[in-house]
């Protein structure tokens, strides 16, 4: 037994983690995924913007998916991929690094915090591998200890990259990716920029991935979500922010 | 050997005493509704937490041998999260966690007569969304539980629990603020320990201010407004210090 192991603490339970059997031959049937997810550094930590829509196949499955989740009170996860396993993953790491603080009287440190989504990542992989069950995280963290927010992305297997100023996953994230480089180099670095001008720049880069991907929602009709990670913590973009800057970017 | 019936009560009644000696000079625990959410205190040795968060909105306090403590704050910790993840967080209440997952498995431990019994008395507190809701549980070494309303206390002796309520009754009819509740209970805690130790007029004050020579007050609140999912937080210490003795 491995102290603090919520994972164990499960098996103990009689609960499965991932629910879903591995094994299972690969099925045409679609299942429900979450498109793009965009993380941007701003001067008092990371921004996440995401759109609204989740597909199945090509049909628009919902256009209210919330892809950005708390992971704890200062760790923020963006999801793209399959829904189903994403959304279990994270009631997963929810509880997992809950139950460690409170079992153990400590706290998980980022670092196990970032090795536990790994984990996570690769006990959903064969799923992944059957075609139904991947999915790509972005995990934006305030780090107390250097006192900046940072930005961590994964591969499906769960390999673990920190990113200086900028991460995106989903369907419209691969196209976008050029525009964040000619942001940087253009208007300077994300991580020096005040949040409203960070989150015009993620909202308005979240418009063309819309343009360029059908799987991805964009800003209208429906309103993105949008969140931030700061020492305070994790606050919610006001409604009426997004509506402002809806009207502001989307060209007629 | 033949065991008998006598045999047995003899047993559990030898277990009893056991845990009550074990118990009788045990630190008092409070537990306080107040306008902020929920108030635990207690004075503890330097070294030894008595007080821990086991969920969103759940706490526990107690008294007794700290392997004892550990073991059922583990047990409910566990159970809280097992059954968090398998349902959801709101499934988690302190019902389920004191008398469905702590109590029965309590029971049996006390009335094997192989066992050592647990030495320990626990307050679990929950917080709810306005005071009327806030509930605590008061959990004794022998499986058997209470539910409070307002407020909610664990003693080494009977007489002790009965004084400590006999103090929060009137006081917890309205509904204080944190300051008010936090020296409340400093009070209340003062005057269990007197009883437990037969300590004749006591100046409260005096009783704390002793304790405090050896001891830490140890105190944590539930909050009842937070943006955070994990309401519990022990006080700081400058919001414990002004309600000190030595500040007075």
């Amino acid at each position: 037994m491995s102290y603090g192991n919520f994972a164990q603490l499960l098996e103990a339970h009689g609960l499965r983690f991932p629910p879903w059997e591995a094994g299972v031959p690969p099925s045409p049937a679609h299942a429900v995924e979450g498109t793009t997810v965009i993380a941007v550094k701003f001067h008092k930590g990371v921004l996440n913007v995401a759109d609204r829509r989740a597909t199945a196949g090509n049909a628009i499955f919902s256009e209210e998916a919330e892809k950005i989740l708390k992971l704890d009170d200062e760790t923020l996860i963006a999801i793209a991929g399959s829904y189903a396993a994403a959304f279990e993953a994270v009631r997963f790491l929810q509880h997992s690094f809950k139950y460690y603080a409170r079992s153990q009287l400590q706290e998980l440190s980022l670092e196990g915090k970032l090795s536990e989504v790994s984990r996570v990542l690769s006990r959903a992989l064969p799923g992944a591998l059957q075609g139904i069950g991947g999915f790509l995280p972005i995990v934006s963290a305030f780090d107390r200890e250097k006192n900046e927010g940072r930005i961590f992305f994964y591969d499906v297997m769960g390999a673990r990259f920190e990113s200086r100023e900028f991460g995106a996953a989903g369907s419209g994230a691969e196209r976008i990716r050029g525009a964040f480089e000619y942001i940087v180099r253009t208007k300077g670095p994300f991580h020096k920029m005040k949040l409203e001008d960070a989150l015009a720049e993620a909202l308005l880069l979240l418009e063309i991935a819309a343009s360029l991907d059908t799987a991805t929602g964009g800003l209208r009709p429906h309103l993105p979500l949008a969140k931030t990670v700061t020492a305070d913590g994790v606050t919610d973009i006001p409604e009426e922010t997004l509506r402002a800057l809806q009207r502001a970017l989307v060209r007629e | 050997m033949a065991f008998t019936p006598y045999d047995w009560q003899q047993t559990l009644r030898q277990k009893a005493d056991y845990v009550e000696d074990r118990l009788r000079e045990g630190s008092p625990v409070v537990g306080l509704s107040c306008r902020e959410g929920v108030l635990l205190v207690t004075v503890r040795r330097a070294q030894q937490q008595k007080i821990f968060e086991i969920y969103d909105r759940l706490a526990f306090a107690g008294l007794g041998n700290q392997s004892d403590l550990e073991t059922l704050r583990q047990l409910a910790v566990d159970f809280a999260h097992a059954e968090g993840f398998a349902r959801s967080p709101q499934d988690v209440s302190i019902q389920r966690v004191v008398g469905v997952a702590l109590s029965p498995a309590m029971k049996r431990s006390f009335s094997d007569p192989l066992r050592l019994p647990l030495v320990v008395r626990g307050l679990f507190a929950q917080l709810g969304d306005s005071p009327e809701k806030d509930l605590f549980y008061m959990l004794n070494y022998d499986g058997e539980f209470s539910l409070g309303y307002r407020f909610g206390v664990a003693a080494g002796t009977e007489g002790a629990r009965a004084a400590m309520e006999r103090v929060l009754q009137e006081f917890s009819q309205k509904l204080p603020t944190r300051e008010a509740a936090f020296e409340k209970a400093l009070e209340t805690w003062a005057v269990g320990r007197c009883e437990a130790l037969e300590i004749k007029e006591p100046q409260w004050r005096a009783v704390l201010a002793e304790a405090l020579q050896e001891g830490v007050v140890e105190a944590a609140l539930l909050e009842r407004e937070s943006r955070r999912d994990r309401r519990f937080r022990f006080l700081r210490e400058q919001e414990i210090k002004p309600f000190l003795p030595s500040a007075l």
